[in-house]
């Protein structure tokens, strides 16, 4: 059994209070619930959640579908967003939860990133240190996403080619993303191997391709 | 109420974030301010009080819910109270699969809530589970995928009729039956590009052979071994109408009984891989057959012991060339078609072999996943002929289609070997592999071949079995079915060619 981890990184700082938060909630639950019905994804699939706000916090482990509960997210009410923390972090639990072939165990699909910020990182510095390490880590793709009209796009482009936004961060937007990330999930677990980047399914109106 | 007003103004500046604090702890501050009412007002106590009805109506918002009403005041802040509780309580219950058997300890006592007596789940029959309060449990065989909306309605001690109930929704999250969304099973259209039917089978009768005797005495019928081999479509590709990328192909030389195998996996992500592993096979076949004519001659010559030398540079020969011309003809395929070569992205697994009077001769050649072994039952006996290629992660492999596999390892990925007899020489994509040897370090484990071919001979929980004797016809429909079977997480395209 070869398992497909994907990790989500979803921004938890105070400007998501509130109606954004629970979009993002609802849309987890949708998401999760639409992998289940892919026999792929239910067999394969393993989700790990990370949010980082002031903090940085991996509320949900690498976790199978068949017995994930999506936990309660919470949001500070303001606050700095540490999203090179959060990059710190998930680096570290990549190390630890994503396994690699030897010859007495099959290794895991390519693990594919997701990452979610309605602004820009606080701890550039520490951000930019990161990116070469998240590099080092063959993620199978890494699609990073800005939400709202005050996400910056440019500190997201250094990591990935693979940067899309959402106008606005209400349920409709974020119901079209999590839709779309359910669907790049299938896809990729089937497209790994000799391609050299799995190609996404076509995003929804709601979300911009920004390269 | 000024001074509230004034504290919240205090501890924020926006109006959204007083909302929002007096929202989520609405339960709070009603059960606190009713306390407060409740001891320092007793006489209010005593008789209702409008307010406090229509602040009960208010309540009936979000998960909990009191019987409409007029209540006393002191009631009200008990139930506050314990709603407050029952909404904070963290419950959960694991997920569950549609017909597999569901049972889960539940004790109304372990939440900790000491004026509970009774709860009811309401809408868990309506999936296939009940709840036991004796057993203490929930449980029963979940009929309907889905997350479940259940909602808990807790009993106070002291409840008697008429008395409002505490109400909590959980979610029951039931997952499908993997096997019922896997048995979707739409055929390749047939007019694509490269079209091949979603299955294939061979079978290829070696008759027995009379030997010559002395002076006309001691004839006898000397059986030689058989060749069978099936590829299956995986489920992967089934569910979604997309064709088989696996391949292969059989060939016997009657002159000078050579038997070739060849198997091919084109790789899931290259477009027009089905057609890389068909060229591929193709192509070995053709060349082998073409080269072994133009052998015959020296393979009558040399069948001395000594001499396997000799016939080891033949065969290396042989080899080479098929695996080259298979690659070539591939290249040249992608070039009329203007498209990059690895479009058509394939692994190959060869073997060549002849039985000499000092044993059966072996060459093979591999590149990319699956395995090629010969396999002895009795005495014990392996050889795997190869490596299986693989990378750090899962569907990392190497292809015939990469440059480097025909510029430097054209020749050290040829194995021989020379065994006295065999049970069987198969050959296998990672269709096959993955579910039955799991790891590469157990393709060189013998009890992992004992039990694959205990598992071909029917020991399977299907009891499918393969007739492995001499010039068994029905064969290779039955190794077809074989290749049916099921394994959680393995549904790629499955090939096996076998030699017995």
């Amino acid at each position: 059994m070869r398992r497909l981890p994907v990790y989500l990184l979803l921004d938890t700082s105070g400007s998501m209070r509130g109606e954004p938060i629970e979009a993002v909630k609802v849309g987890l639950d949708a998401m999760v619930a639409s992998l289940r019905q892919d026999p792929f994804a239910l067999e394969s699939v393993h989700i790990s959640i990370i949010t980082f706000d002031k903090d940085v916090k991996q509320i949900m482990p690498l976790t199978e579908l068949e017995s994930m509960q999506i936990p309660d997210i919470q949001t500070p009410e303001s606050g700095p967003t540490h999203l090179g923390m959060a990059l710190e972090l998930l680096c570290q639990k990549v190390d630890a939860e994503v396994q690699l072939s030897t010859p007495e165990r099959k290794g895991d699909w390519m693990p594919l990133l997701f990452i979610m910020t309605d602004g820009k990182p606080s701890d550039v510095q520490l951000y930019n240190q990161m990116i070469p390490e998240v590099k080092k880590r063959h993620f199978g793709s890494i699609i990073a996403c800005a939400a709202g009209v005050k996400a910056d796009t440019k500190p997201l482009e250094l990591l990935t080619s693979q940067v899309y936004s959402l106008d606005t961060t209400d349920s409709t937007t974020f119901k079209q993303f999590f839709k779309w990330v359910s669907a790049s999930v299938s896809v990729g677990n089937r497209s790994i191997g000799a391609a050299d980047e799995i190609v996404l399914p076509p995003p929804p109106p709601e979300v911009h391709n920004i390269i | 109420m000024e001074t509230i007003k004034k504290y919240l103004a205090e501890i924020a500046s926006d109006e959204n974030q007083v909302k929002d604090f007096l929202e989520k702890n609405e339960t709070e501050i009603r059960s606190f301010f009713a306390e407060l009412w409740r001891k320092h007002s007793p006489a209010a106590a005593a008789q209702p009080v409008a307010e406090a009805a229509a602040d009960n109506q208010q309540a009936q918002t979000g998960t909990q819910r009191f019987n409409a009403g007029v209540q006393p005041d002191n009631e009200k802040a008990k139930n506050d109270s314990l709603a407050f509780q029952i909404k904070n309580k963290q419950i959960a219950f694991q997920n569950g699969k549609v017909g597999q058997a569901y049972c889960v300890d539940f004790d109304i006592e372990t939440l900790g809530i000491p004026d509970i007596a009774e709860v009811t789940f309401e809408g868990l029959e309506a999936i296939g589970l009940q709840h036991l309060p004796e057993e203490k449990c929930i449980k029963g065989n979940p009929t309907q995928a889905g997350d479940h909306k259940i909602e808990m309605k807790f009993k106070r001690k002291d409840w008697e009729e008429g008395k409002p109930l505490l109400v909590r929704e959980v979610v029951f999250i039931i997952n499908p039956d993997p096997r019922v969304l896997w048995s979707k099973n739409i055929p390749t259209p047939e007019d694509i590009e490269y079209y091949k039917p979603d299955s294939g089978k061979l079978f290829v009768k070696v008759a027995s052979k009379k030997t010559k005797g002395v002076f006309g005495l001691g004839k006898k019928e000397l059986a030689r071994k058989d060749m069978v081999a099936a590829s299956q479509r995986g489920r992967s590709h089934a569910i979604e109408g997309k064709p088989r990328d696996d391949d292969f192909l059989l060939y016997f030389d009657e002159e000078a009984e050579w038997y070739v195998m060849v198997v091919a996996d084109g790789a899931g992500s290259a477009q027009f891989s089905r057609k890389g592993s068909q060229i591929a096979c193709q192509t070995v076949i053709e060349v082998c057959q073409e080269k072994i004519a133009a052998k015959k001659g020296d393979f009558s010559k040399l069948k001395a012991t000594e001499q396997k030398n000799e016939i080891g540079k033949i065969l290396q020969e042989i080899i080479s060339n098929a695996v080259f011309s298979a690659h070539k003809t591939i290249e040249t395929e992608a070039k009329e078609k203007g498209r990059p070569i690895k479009d058509y992205a394939t692994t190959l697994l060869v073997s060549l072999c002849k039985k000499f009077d000092y044993g059966w001769f072996v060459g093979a050649w591999w590149v990319g996943d699956g395995g090629i072994g010969i396999y002895r039952k009795e005495p014990e006996y392996l050889k795997v002929l190869g490596e299986p290629d693989g990378g750090e992660f899962a569907g990392q492999t190497r292809f015939l289609t990469m440059p480097d596999i025909i510029q430097k390892e054209l020749y050290t990925r040829i194995r021989f070997d020379v065994v006295e007899d065999f049970t069987a020489l198969i050959l296998m994509t990672d269709g096959v592999t993955d579910p039955k040897f799991e790891t590469d370090a157990n393709l060189n484990r013998i009890e992992k071949w004992h039990a694959l071919w205990d598992d071909l001979n029917g020991s399977n929980e299907d009891s499918v079995s393969v007739a492995f004797s001499d010039d068994s016809e029905q064969v290779a429909e039955q190794l077809l079915r074989w290749l049916d079977f099921w394994s959680k997480g393995n549904h790629d395209d499955r090939t096996i060619a076998i030699l017995f």
